[in-house]
């Protein structure tokens, strides 16, 4: 009997596991059968799955032909700056809202969360008005700089809550010693921070890495493209460029991260679930 | 997420703490500098008529007037309620069953488990521009089109996912269904890994059902996390800008004009930066009140 019940539970468990995963990997698995097709098999009816062969020269043509490479070079730089000042900035912060009192810490608190909550777009709008009249879109600088601010309330918000785990008498100590707290900070706060740290460098760099609005707004010069940006253009010039390069490029652009996000499963996960406290 | 009160009684920790403005110096002057000023100038711009290529240009309400009296502003505030709706509810449902199943595979000791997880949470990785430029691919309406040559098999279609303005709103739905998941999943599955085993073990000795065990018992003990993933859905869903952007650009004929890419383009393409802003402005305000929401909310669940 209750051999029975298990075994009906373990079908039901699969056909959902089943239908899951074909819901999710089936339209990236269809982009990357895409990327290997040629042109006669783009259009062929009915249309089959597989690519006849495994081969790269979609990807080949893409990088020869287009900015890809320079998109992919551009969002690399953007999203290792973002990670990396985010943290600069956030990091003195979280320490100051963990260990010190005063008097307008919740509504600063709270105001990091009103600003976690706002698109972007609502931001780009004034910036792009700004920028354009002083001649600084495209300006890597500034670009960084706005990235950061989009990222620095969550990550100031998921800092403090990790630091209000670590006992306070570990700092009290060296505090007592006489040490600086930029030195407290750097040498006891943040080796026992890593993993905060690392998660919120994955959450950050995958963040940046998607953005859109913002370059999309505050970016016109080609070369200065993101690959977020630098997709929906080629997109558009479609005539140029057929569905087999695109998914070529698509699959340039899904790659590292996806490599990332397998990699550091349960950083995400953990970070994620952060709001969650059994 | 804490937001715990401290309480210091020692008075080694009354004096260790000394002022808190040099460490946060950088935060505020980036977020005055590039959030809150830029918060304040779109609002200053929705009392206004500025265009771009005019300079001059004075303070009305004309802007929020011609937005609300605007019979598209209707249809679009429409679009985006059923968008967020069907697409929360979905996204909920989904990462329910999904988290589900791997909560009760993990017991069983199934294989296959951190697979399923895995393929969801990759949906994560991907770019919202990407998801809809692949989405895109999927639902391609010529004979080519994959989903469309499958939905022939069994008889149905050719369905015009992205042409027919009804079919064009679900097709986006879909495509944030798929992308918003597994988010919810995450936040779920933490959800019922906090149910303490010996509730479920009561229920099993009173001869409770699995049904009843998921309605009377599961869902009630996860209701909190359920809100939060809620709200977390409707901000995301309601800040939606890239994907449609690539999978519809909002068409056909505005059928999947979000109120986010309506203000984009009030402002780049009619160029009308007042008319523009003033919609930005009601995002604002929508998005201020939700984090409102969801700091009420996540203050009751830490308590």
């Amino acid at each position: 009997m209750k051999n029975k019940k298990t075994r009906g539970k373990k079908v039901l468990i699969y056909a959902i596991y089943i239908l899951t995963a074909i819901f999710f990997l089936f339209p990236l698995f269809w982009t990357l059968c895409l990327s290997m097709k040629t042109v006669p098999e783009l259009f062929q009816v009915p249309p089959k799955i597989l690519p006849k062969t495994i081969h790269f020269n979609n990807y080949i043509h893409i990088i020869k032909n287009t900015l890809v490479l320079k998109y992919l070079k551009n969002t690399f730089v953007l999203v290792g700056a973002t990670a990396f000042g985010t943290l600069l900035i956030s990091i003195p912060a979280a320490y100051a809202f963990s260990r010190n009192k005063f008097r307008i810490k919740n509504n600063m608190m709270f105001g990091l969360l009103i600003f976690q909550m706002i698109s972007p777009l609502v931001i780009a709008i004034p910036l792009y008005s700004y920028l354009a009249k002083l001649g600084l879109l495209n300006n890597y600088l500034i670009l960084i700089m706005i990235y950061i601010a989009l990222r620095v309330p969550f990550t100031t918000w998921y800092i403090t809550g990790y630091m209000n785990t670590i006992p306070k008498e570990l700092d009290q100590a060296a505090k007592v010693d006489g040490c600086s707290r930029i030195r407290i900070i750097m040498s006891i706060i943040m080796p026992v921070c890593v993993p905060g740290i690392i998660s919120s460098i994955i959450i950050n760099a995958m963040s940046a890495w998607s953005q859109f609005i913002i370059p999309f707004i505050l970016v016109d010069k080609g070369e200065k493209l993101p690959l977020s940006v630098g997709i929906i253009n080629l997109q558009s010039t479609s005539e140029a460029i057929t569905t087999h390069y695109l998914a070529a490029a698509c699959m340039i652009s899904v790659i590292p991260m996806v490599l990332l996000y397998i990699i550091f499963q349960k950083f995400i996960v953990s970070t994620i679930s952060g709001s969650v406290k059994g | 997420m804490t937001l715990t009160k401290q309480k210091n009684q020692l008075p080694v920790f009354k004096k260790m703490s000394t002022q808190p403005w040099s460490l946060l110096a950088p935060l505020l002057i980036v977020l005055l500098g590039l959030f809150l000023y830029p918060i304040i100038e779109v609002i200053r711009y929705s009392f206004t008529n500025l265009r771009f290529g005019r300079i001059e240009y004075a303070y009305t309400l004309h802007s929020f007037k011609s937005v609300f009296t605007d019979r598209n502003f209707l249809d679009m505030v429409r679009i985006t309620f059923t968008f967020v709706i069907f697409s929360v509810t979905f996204q909920l449902i989904n990462g329910f069953i999904v988290a589900f199943a791997i909560y009760i595979g993990e017991k069983l000791k199934l294989k296959g488990s951190v697979f399923v997880r895995t393929s969801v949470i990759i949906s994560m990785a991907i770019p919202g521009i990407i998801i809809g430029v692949i989405w895109r691919m999927m639902l391609d309406e010529s004979p080519t089109g994959i989903l469309n040559y499958y939905l022939s098999l069994f008889g149905f279609g050719p369905v015009r996912f992205l042409t027919d303005p009804k079919i064009a709103l679900i097709s986006v739905i879909i495509a944030n269904i798929w992308r918003g998941t597994a988010n919810n999943m995450i936040l779920l599955y933490a959800g019922l890994k906090t149910i303490p085993e010996s509730i479920l073990e009561a229920a099993d000795v009173d001869g409770a059902g699995s049904f009843r065990k998921v309605f009377s018992i599961i869902i009630p003990s996860i209701s909190p996390v359920l809100m939060i993933c809620g709200l977390l859905s409707i901000i995301g869903t309601f800040n939606t800008f890239d994907m449609i952007m690539s999978l519809t650009g909002g068409g056909p004929a505005g059928a999947t004009e979000v109120l986010a890419l309506s203000s984009y383009k009030e402002i780049f393409v009619n160029y009308s930066l007042g008319k523009g802003s003033a919609i930005a402005a009601i995002i604002l305000l929508i998005n201020i009140i939700m984090a409102m929401i969801y700091f009420n909310m996540n203050k009751k669940v830490e308590v």
